[in-house]
């Protein structure tokens, strides 16, 4: 029983890491204030849903909701590129606001409010991921590829521009590189990560509905990512695993469900308000938020 | 016109505080999701007069944008914080207090009935009732006296001068954190306004007060940011495009609609219709 509940802890600190590694690197390396990360993960869940139900295979389902998230993370990243700071953050907001109401209301594709049910776990290469544990294998490997590729990428030339670009724009722009496209890179790889997250998320929940994409839930997702430092893989990883494993006390705690809900978004959000005031750079971060 | 109406009050405080402050309160959703539960709390749980409730939760509204400003937003900016950090922190400070109304009042809508909405006349070949009358009325006469509340009185032509240039007007001997917390009364008791006026039409529900904020942003910054008239202009656009616009899509895309007029005018006009050109940081 223990173990059962280790597992759905561990696959659940593993789904939110890739998501929030993936917001690392388009908030935290290149400085772009988004806050509509969160439409990515639910386009990605709602595609692998979809594909899946349809009975498609399963590794042809994560890719396509990847490449979709990825897809919409370009679209995005058209109108909100000659922006900055308030606006981005307003229009990524927005973003998320308009693909929450396209899931709610777009019923014959996402049933709307009563959700997605019956999604099938993945079968890769004639490998059935079905049970916990072999699932949590599959997210295990997805989500060391995933940190290993973006802990590259950081690393990389392409990451040292995308840090220079968030650092001084107009000094980068004047030395010949392309920040647009830099900026535009990123958030395009950044959301294919949130979808595979999403994809994730759906086949192992195996339910989907729109509430589980709203603009509430993106305040854990702030947090860890401000608690562990912007710009910081490692303390990002910390945060995680803090973030997801701390509002399970609460349950021990013995709180009737109905007020659990509002007990945790209460915590989080004053933790949020707390951490951003005595310690804007979180615990691993080398640089502000600004 | 009369979501116009309503959306250009949430607007309208908004955008007063945006322009002395120059960081986007997004809290103020969440003080009008409290103003509207106090509201129903003292008239229908308490059972006070309409009319005493009202002024209380005009108030109420007030002070709570006073102290939200005082014991939230100072120590933040003492700190010297950005307005991406401020940003942060209101949406935080906007979620939890929409997690403490749903904490205290539950989930479930609340309704005020104080006037039959059913009952309504026709002009023109639309259905109006009386209380839509009334909200268009309160809200006109609103927006004239802080047209000349900013025009005329020695507080409101302060606040011009800090929403211009903070420095100068510090020079002339304007103290700006008084301003600020001037612009978080006015704003805020607009907002209470909004508050009582939505929850006469609507049910009230945790999330008013995000839903308000949106269409409340969206209105100021296609207006143009910092600009109370542009803001109360591009919230009756606002509300005009959004009930054209459900003529041709289900009602749910209500707030899709909003951000797609959003999105168009960040990308041809993104200073908006009255608004000068925004200077980024």
């Amino acid at each position: 029983m223990i173990d059962a509940y280790f597992i759905h802890l561990l696959i659940l600190i593993g789904i939110y890491l890739i998501l929030a590694i993936s917001l690392q690197l388009s908030l935290g390396y290149s400085g772009l204030l988004n806050l509509g990360h969160i439409a990515f993960f639910g386009i990605g869940a709602y595609a692998y849903a979809i594909l899946a139900l349809s009975g498609l295979s399963s590794i042809f389902c994560l890719l396509i909701a990847g490449v979709l998230s990825a897809f919409f993370g370009y679209l995005l990243s058209i109108p909100t590129n000659k922006l900055k700071g308030d606006y981005l953050a307003l229009m990524s907001l927005g973003f998320s606001f308009v693909v929450y109401a396209v899931l709610l209301n777009w019923d014959q594709l996402t049933r709307g409010p009563l959700g997605l049910p019956g999604i099938p776990r993945p079968l890769i290469f004639g490998f059935d991921f079905s049970s916990n544990i072999s699932f949590l294998v599959l997210v295990l490997i997805i989500t060391l590829a995933s940190y290993l590729f973006l802990h590259r990428l950081v690393k990389s030339l392409f990451g040292r521009a995308l840090e220079a670009t968030r650092d001084d724009e107009l000094a980068t722009r004047s030395l010949g590189k392309n920040t647009f496209r830099f900026k535009s890179i990123s958030l395009i790889i950044s959301a294919f990560f949130a979808g595979i997250a999403g994809s994730l998320f759906a086949s192992y929940i195996t339910f989907i509905d729109p509430s589980s994409f709203t603009f509430v839930n993106l305040i854990p997702l702030l947090l860890i990512v401000i608690i562990g430092g912007i710009a910081s893989l490692p303390g990002t990883f910390l945060a995680t695993v803090f973030i997801v494993l701390l509002p399970e006390f609460f349950r021990f705690v013995g709180l009737p469900s109905e007020i659990l809900g509002p007990v945790r978004q209460i915590f989080y959000a004053l933790a949020l308000i707390l951490i951003i005031y005595f310690k804007p750079r979180g615990f691993y971060g080398k640089i502000n938020l600004e | 016109m009369i979501a116009g109406a309503i959306y250009a009050l949430v607007a309208s405080g908004f955008s007063l505080i945006y322009s002395t402050n120059k960081f986007v309160h997004f809290a103020h959703g969440g003080v009008i999701a409290l103003s509207a539960y106090f509201l129903f709390w003292l008239f229908s749980m308490l059972e006070i007069s309409f009319f005493i409730a009202t002024l209380l939760t005009v108030l109420f509204s007030a002070l709570l944008g006073y102290l939200l400003n005082k014991f939230f937003y100072k120590p933040f900016r003492a700190k010297k914080a950005s307005a991406s950090i401020l940003l942060v922190a209101s949406i935080a400070l906007l979620i939890l207090l929409e997690s403490i109304a749903l904490l205290l009042f539950g989930a479930d809508v609340k309704t005020i009935n104080l006037i039959k909405t059913t009952q309504g006349m026709e002009i023109a070949g639309a259905i109006i009732t009386p209380l839509q009358i009334a909200i268009v009325l309160v809200s006109v006469i609103l927006f004239f006296s802080l047209y000349f509340f900013m025009k005329k009185t020695k507080i409101g032509k302060a606040m011009r001068a800090v929403a211009d240039n903070k420095e100068v007007a510090e020079i002339i001997g304007i103290s700006s954190e008084k301003i600020y917390s001037w612009s978080f009364i006015v704003g805020s008791a607009i907002a209470g306004v909004a508050a009582i006026l939505i929850s006469l039409e609507q049910n009230i529900t945790p999330t008013i007060g995000t839903n308000l904020m949106i269409k409340g942003f969206t209105g100021a910054i296609i207006g143009g940011v910092g600009s109370v008239p542009g803001a109360i202009l591009g919230s009756f656009l606002l509300g005009l495009v959004e009930n054209f616009g459900i003529w041709f899509l289900p009602s749910g895309y209500k707030d899709a609609i909003a951000f797609i007029l959003l999105f168009a005018f960040l990308l041809f006009r993104s200073q908006g219709i009255l608004g000068i050109k925004y200077n980024q940081k």
